[in-house]
């Protein structure tokens, strides 16, 4: 495994109380393989990659247990500066906005080629010549001219190619992209995930995508984990989960998606909110909004059942939901 | 970008007429301009009736305005109380409050920015609450007291320091003067750099910049600090005007021969052609360097552009 996360928690001090945001986190990912980590806002698939990258704001944040394994280093046990020598070079990071995520006052050519400048020692000249390839590589028209513009004089989708060069820069063995699309239109929504797809494999590194979007999923994740309230509760190969989700928020995510053979009828939604990270519900988290509870779930917390041999469904009746 | 400073040189045109007419009414219609010519005694009718006709003053006010500034532009500010030119003064004194004023904008960078920079990144922790009580001090205080606080302990009880400045009045000589200018400046841009500061400090590019594994000096110098730096350069810069022709406390303090000084003088002997005459560099001074800091403000943040 590349990127081993193990029983990881994470809560966050607040002035309403301690925030637990990921609560047992475990997963992996292997080189060449995709993870699509799924959720709504605050499920924790953020705060967990926050974690991974060690970017996490500390404090208020704080890792209160688990483990990172990264090609068998535990990132948890290394000191800063080691910490900071993986950052960027070995993993990276894209994130959604890349208009706020871009320095405004620094030039393309610059922000790109800081990466070689710092972990490589390379002169800003050579940098430069580096930074266009990169960009070309990503397919920015008329990188050579372009390498000095900033990132304002940029459209959405050539910031967030900008930013997809920025994190292949090192060529880094695993990447972590936070909701990459989302902030773009449609149209260019599918030709940046094209890109970073298709870069992936030509590079076999391991992507460990967050998102919401279960169309994005499913057209290119290997593997599928389904966060809620700072767990996983559902892991399956991306067809398998499809085919017959084997939890019951699983199953209202996929409810969710809208249909055309259901025009004219009013759209799915799961009932309720999800909780209050400084208040989760005892049991199972998603008791309170599951058409299934029973007084089990009420009071224990599901473990993650291992339902087929790469499966696992946190759900203390996963058979029903899967067969039913 | 041209095109812009033409522009901006353009509207300082109407600023200026109106900044100079007003000085000048205030000046020549309000107060009596030959009546600091006799000395400490009152003008005899006789004599101030032909005073006011060699100087033109019996011509209509628009008329005197219109001469005056015809005689600006041909570099003639007239004379002041003592018979020696009004360009004169300006000479001598022009060049150590602009000493004077470079020393202040020294201290207000390297040290309301560096203070700036470390409460900023250290918010509520007690470096921060230090600092800030300190600011808080420093701005109630006025300059007078800073001032002549520090000349009686620096200057008469330690020795430290001259505590009167000599006439070249040197760089040397002016720190002391230069920090009690800029003290009250300097109190703002630590509190302007510290709210900036920690404001930038949560932007989306300074994770950025962190996840790429940039070393935490070039996190913040190259990327927080240079966003963060925006308004406070225009602070600084708009400070240049102010600290120019407010320094009259500072230099009455420590006998600086400066702007100030020559500019309370010639209000205390009612000496309207030095009066008008340094009020009007002032003007254009500050002008300048308005437009400066609009420039440069372009050059800080790529995203403003002058068309």
């Amino acid at each position: 495994m590349l990127l081993e996360v193990r029983d990881l928690h994470v809560e966050f001090r607040t002035r309403d109380g301690v925030a637990r945001a990921v609560n047992g986190v475990t997963y992996g990912v292997d080189a060449g393989e995709t993870l699509a980590v799924l959720g709504e806002s605050g499920s924790g698939k953020s705060v967990t990659a926050q974690a991974i990258m060690g970017i996490l704001d500390t404090p208020p944040g704080r890792i209160t247990g688990g483990e990172i394994l990264f090609q068998g280093r535990d990132l948890l046990k290394l000191r800063e500066d080691e910490r900071r020598k993986v950052r960027g070079a070995e993993m990276a990071m894209i994130f959604q906005d890349a208009l706020s995520s871009l320095n405004p006052v620094l030039t393309v050519g610059d922000q790109l080629g800081e990466m070689f400048v710092v972990h490589r020692g390379m002169s800003r000249k050579d940098a430069r010549t580096k930074a266009v390839e990169l960009m070309d590589r990503v397919r920015i028209p008329g990188a050579a001219a372009r390498v000095r513009d900033y990132p304002h004089q940029f459209s959405g989708g050539m910031r967030q190619r900008i930013m997809i060069a920025m994190a292949l820069a090192l060529e880094p063995a695993l990447i972590i992209a936070d909701e990459p699309t989302t902030a773009l239109d449609v149209t260019v929504q599918a030709q940046v995930m094209d890109l970073l797809a298709e870069l992936q494999r030509e590079l076999t590194m391991g992507l460990v995508l967050i998102t919401h979007d279960l169309g994005v999923v499913a057209d290119v994740a290997d593997r599928i984990a389904v966060m809620y309230a700072g767990r996983i509760v559902e892991t399956a190969p991306v067809h398998d989960l499809y085919k017959a989700p084997a939890h019951p928020y699983t199953r209202g995510l996929l409810d969710s998606i809208p249909r055309l053979d259901q025009k004219g009828r009013e759209l799915y939604a799961i009932k309720g909110l999800p909780p209050s990270l400084t208040s989760i519900p005892p049991g199972c988290a998603f008791h309170p909004r599951c058409t299934t509870a029973r007084d089990l779930c009420r009071t224990d917390v599901p473990p993650l059942h291992e339902v087929t041999g790469e499966r696992g469904s946190a759900c203390h009746f996963w058979t029903e939901c899967l067969h039913g | 970008m041209g095109r812009y400073v033409a522009r901006r040189l353009l509207q300082m045109a109407p600023v200026f007429v109106g900044a100079t007419l007003l000085i000048f009414l205030m000046v020549n219609v309000m107060g009596d301009p030959v009546a600091g010519l006799c000395g400490e005694r009152r003008c005899d009718p006789a004599t101030a009736a032909r005073l006011k006709q060699e100087f033109g003053l019996d011509q209509p006010v628009w008329r005197q305005y219109l001469t005056y500034m015809a005689n600006v532009f041909t570099g003639d500010f007239g004379t002041a109380f003592n018979g020696q030119a009004v360009t004169e003064l300006m000479a001598t004194s022009f060049p150590v409050t602009f000493r004077l004023t470079i020393v202040a904008i020294l201290f207000e960078i390297a040290v309301g920015v560096t203070l700036g920079v470390v409460t900023g990144l250290r918010r509520g922790r007690p470096v921060d609450t230090g600092a800030l009580l300190v600011t808080l001090v420093v701005i109630s205080v006025p300059t007078f007291v800073t001032g002549l606080l520090l000349q009686l302990l620096l200057g008469v009880e330690w020795g430290w320091i001259k505590p009167s400045v000599s006439p070249e009045a040197g760089f040397g000589e002016l720190l002391v003067p230069g920090l009690v200018l800029a003290s009250v400046s300097l109190a703002y841009v630590t509190r302007l750099t510290r709210t900036s500061i920690a404001e930038n400090a949560r932007a989306d590019y300074v994770r950025t910049a962190v996840a790429k594994g940039l070393p935490r000096h070039r996190v913040i110098v190259r990327h927080l600090l240079r966003n963060s730096l925006i308004p406070v350069v225009t602070f600084i810069g708009a400070d240049v005007g102010f600290l120019m022709g407010g320094a009259i406390v500072t230099e009455r303090i420590f006998n600086i021969h400066g702007v100030g000084y020559q500019l309370y003088q010639g209000i205390l002997r009612q000496s309207t052609q030095t009066v008008v005459g340094f009020v009007t560099v002032l003007v254009l001074v500050f002008l300048v360097a308005n437009l400066l800091v609009d420039l440069l403000y372009a050059v800080l943040d790529p995203r403003i552009r002058y068309v």
